[in-house]
């Protein structure tokens, strides 16, 4: 039990070191900027959290990140209303995850490598569609989106609670989060049980695609343009988020909560470096031990309980 | 003298393989090795091969007492053992694994490819085997990989060699070839060890038979001096006491009806029924198509023909939604693949079939699915600390159970069980059984697939047999094991006309 809490107390030690190590990080100005650094990777890996439960992988994240802002901006740039176009950035997100969904579950090729093509297919058409030229001609006011506040909390931290419920919910307290466990954890079984595997398998990857085009449109909004190159890497730090949380890419494991601790986690070494004036290099290298470590201690947990 | 076990004893944990094996075979001979499911011949036969160590007994080799500690130290012996699974390496070529682990090398481990196929050809050459050198192995035949194993044999200059049910995923054609291949490794004065269920095709290979039962080597002598029938005496023995007793019901409506299901290659013309409150009894040696009865009737496998009603209604299966829909059940033997997920706690289990039951708009209700399992753990008295328990962690037979809980919260009526006894100790067996007994009470109806025919003739009340993807008879409660046994391995023609030697 100590050793599941670990990411929690890590987050704790991490959060209490940060507020005595560093005048500038208990500071309103600091937290927001934290927030919504890391609101756009969490709400990708709220998504990713579903898909590797349910055992697979979605490497294309990125890609669909940068296609959903742009779509979402040039449709600003046409004048739509503003949650119309937030909401067409989430669509393009949704029907690349149908895509991926499609291919992996009727053409039965692994999701590491059906997504990795996606990966290169839908950065190459944003490319195509926008020249490879960033869209800048948007309304002022979609900024709101991105860097807004609500009550005083910036209004992505709204949305990720929002998020972070509504995947929580889905994925603990209903038919397709119960299956999602089930598929993740023991594909055959599941089919022997008479559940719709692919179906659900497709819907999985739909609703990441969706998360990952509301995010797109979070990271359009902060930069306040459509950018055809925006997300490169993401998708890698979106899976270490849910790794560091306790999911398994063997599926069958993972959760909300721990996916939230672990980017935060990320998050806060990032920033608690920028502060602490750690050089980025280092901050890379990291981030890289605490994945490893992570998954070290979760390996040792679970061949301890056998 | 080749080779000569004396006495070999070797206990895994607490069960005893073998009490008492003796066996002697000599150069340019074919020495056949027979018995029933776990009567000894293959663990004896891991052991010749250096994979077991025996715990006692003497195993002589050309005269020399000898302790094998690997199949390396068989194979420098000249020991060598076709399997039943070839144990090749899939991606390599013919003649790559005719000479794995013992190629020509230049230095810096240079293979010398060259030579290398050059001396497989030839090698296939001389004994007119239907292979080519270059040849990729995954793309061949379960026979042309048993030849491929034969042709390391020999290029290792083995002196015994060792076929363990060489014919039983073959075809005719197949199995005169691997019997033309036996007898022409006896011309070369090897000597041969063959192990096989399929008791018609001993006489055209066999020179001598040892039978073995329940860890012992119980007959030994010429073939020509036995008979058909008197094999299987001895393979069967006197009927063991009961080791399960059970009531019969007067059976009910018909649940299942199969007429005419055919899948090439693997079933043809199967029909049958099943009643409310039956246990049937499906018989026959591996690969005669009993697990692909079950696939089959569970939507796994495609089917090229044939009719299913459940319950007097026609259905079309082409998937396990449509057969879980229509009330049919599949437990297997190999539960932790395609029963439990491990990983996952008991209420996930037991619910997972049938979570429209627990739910309300697509929402869990978490206190309903927590209900429902504790209520199946006291039913089948599963051992758990708590609903919430990982599956993972329960014993063997539990997980079986958790298996079944699942099945008849979705309200399952027709029962298929592969193997259910399988990898389950004996005190678990019975309660198996017991458990099979009260589905069969309550009105389901339950076909039971088993190779141990001891529990056929004792659980079943009826017993269906196939034979090569046919169903080759049926016998009524407690028929005896030999009748079973003899279905499931003679031809109807040759049990017929048994000669007498």
């Amino acid at each position: 039990m100590i050793q599941r809490l670990l990411p929690f107390f890590s987050l704790i030690f991490l959060f209490l070191f940060l507020s005595v190590a560093s005048p500038h990080f208990l500071t309103n100005t600091n937290l927001s900027s934290v927030v919504r650094q890391t609101a756009v990777i969490n709400i990708m890996a709220l998504g990713m959290t579903m898909i590797i439960v349910a055992g697979g992988i979605d490497l294309s994240v990125g890609s669909v990140l940068a296609l959903g802002g742009l779509m979402g901006a040039m449709a600003l740039e046409k004048g739509v209303p503003i949650p119309l176009g937030v909401l067409c950035g989430v669509g393009v997100g949704l029907a690349c995850g149908l895509t991926n969904g499609f291919l992996i579950t009727r053409l039965r090729i692994e999701p590491f490598i059906v997504t990795l093509g996606m990966m290169g297919i839908v950065r190459g058409v944003t490319l195509i569609i926008s020249n490879g030229l960033p869209v800048h001609r948007i309304p002022s006011g979609f900024s709101f989106l991105g860097e807004g506040n609500v009550l005083g909390v910036p209004f992505v931290l709204w949305i990720l609670v929002g998020c972070a419920l509504l995947v929580h919910f889905l994925l603990e307290h209903t038919r397709l989060g119960r299956y999602a466990y089930a598929i993740g954890s023991n594909p055959e079984a599941a089919r022997y049980a008479g559940i719709p595997v692919r179906f659900h398998t497709a819907a999985v990857y739909a609703i990441g695609g969706a998360l990952t085009g509301l995010a797109g449109m979070i990271e359009a909004s902060r930069l306040m343009t459509g950018q055809p190159t925006a997300g490169q890497g993401y998708e890698l730090q979106a899976i270490a988020a849910v790794v560091i949380g306790g999911g398994s890419l063997h599926g069958g494991e993972g959760s909300v909560v721990g996916t939230l601790m672990g980017a935060f986690i990320m998050g806060l070494l990032s920033n608690g470096s920028d502060l602490l004036g750690v050089s980025p290099y280092l901050q890379q290298a990291m981030i890289g031990a605490v994945i490893i470590l992570a998954v070290t201690v979760d390996e040792f947990r679970k061949r301890k309980v056998g | 003298m080749l080779l000569e076990l004396q006495g070999i004893q070797k206990r895994f944990g607490g069960v005893t393989a073998l009490a008492d094996g003796n066996l002697r075979v000599e150069a340019g001979q074919v020495h056949l090795l027979l018995g029933e499911n776990g009567a000894g011949k293959s663990t004896l036969m891991k052991i010749v091969a250096g994979m077991y160590q025996r715990d006692a007994g003497r195993m002589l080799w050309r005269g020399q007492q000898v302790h094998l500690q690997s199949p390396a130290e068989a194979a420098a012996l000249g020991v060598a053992m076709v399997h039943q699974e070839s144990l090749l390496a899939p991606h390599l070529s013919v003649a790559e694994n005719i000479f794995l682990g013992r190629e020509e090398r230049l230095p810096l481990g240079v293979v010398r490819r060259g030579r290398m196929v050059a001396a497989a050809r030839r090698l296939i050459e001389e004994h007119h085997f239907p292979l080519q050198a270059e040849w990729r192995v995954d793309k061949l035949s379960p026979a042309g990989k048993q030849l491929v194993e034969i042709c390391r044999a020999i290029q290792h200059g083995s002196s015994l060699l060792i076929f363990d049910e060489p014919t039983s995923s073959l075809s005719d054609a197949e199995t005169q070839e691997v019997f033309r291949i036996v007898r022409a490794l006896r011309e070369r004065n090897m000597g041969v060890i063959y192990i096989t269920h399929r008791l018609e095709e001993l006489r055209a290979v066999g020179d001598r038979v040892t039978i073995f039962r329940d860890g012992r080597s119980v007959h030994t002598g010429a073939l020509t001096a036995i008979s058909t029938d008197e094999i299987i005496q001895h393979m069967v023995g006197r009927e063991v006491s009961a080791l399960y007793h059970r009531t019969p019901l007067p059976p009910g409506e018909e649940l299942l009806r199969v007429e005419g299901l055919a899948r090439a290659g693997a079933l043809e013309d199967i029909s049958f029924t099943l009643r409310a409150g039956e246990i049937v009894g499906l018989g026959g040696l591996v690969g005669a198509g009993r697990t692909a009865l079950c696939r089959a009737l569970f939507g796994i496998d495609p089917v090229d023909r044939g009719r299913v009603l459940v319950a007097g209604r026609p259905v079309a299966i082409r998937g396990p939604q449509e057969a879980v829909k229509a009330g049919i059940a599949l437990v297997t033997e190999d539960r932790q693949r395609t029963g439990v997920a491990v990983r996952l706690p008991m209420v996930a289990n037991t619910v997972i079939a049938n979570l429209p039951a627990v739910s309300a708009g697509g929402v869990v209700r978490a206190a309903e699915e927590i209900r429902v399992t504790a209520r199946f753990m006291d039913r089948l008295r599963i051992r758990a600390s708590s609903p919430r328990q990982l599956v993972g962690r329960l014993s063997g037979g539990n997980q079986q159970k958790v298996v079944i809980a699942k099945w008849l919260f979705r309200q399952a009526r027709v029962f298929l069980f592969d193997e259910p006894t399988r990898g389950i100790d004996v005190g678990a067996k019975g309660e198996v059984f017991e458990l099979m007994d009260s589905l069969a009470r309550s009105g389901a109806a339950l076909l039971m697939v088993s190779s141990e025919l001891s529990e056929l003739s004792q659980v079943a009340d009826r017993i269906l047999v196939m034979r090569q993807g046919r169903l080759s008879g049926e016998l009524p409660r407690g028929a005896s094991q030999a009748d079973i046994l003899r279905l499931a391995t003679l031809s109807q023609a040759h049990s017929a006309e048994e000669p007498r030697a």
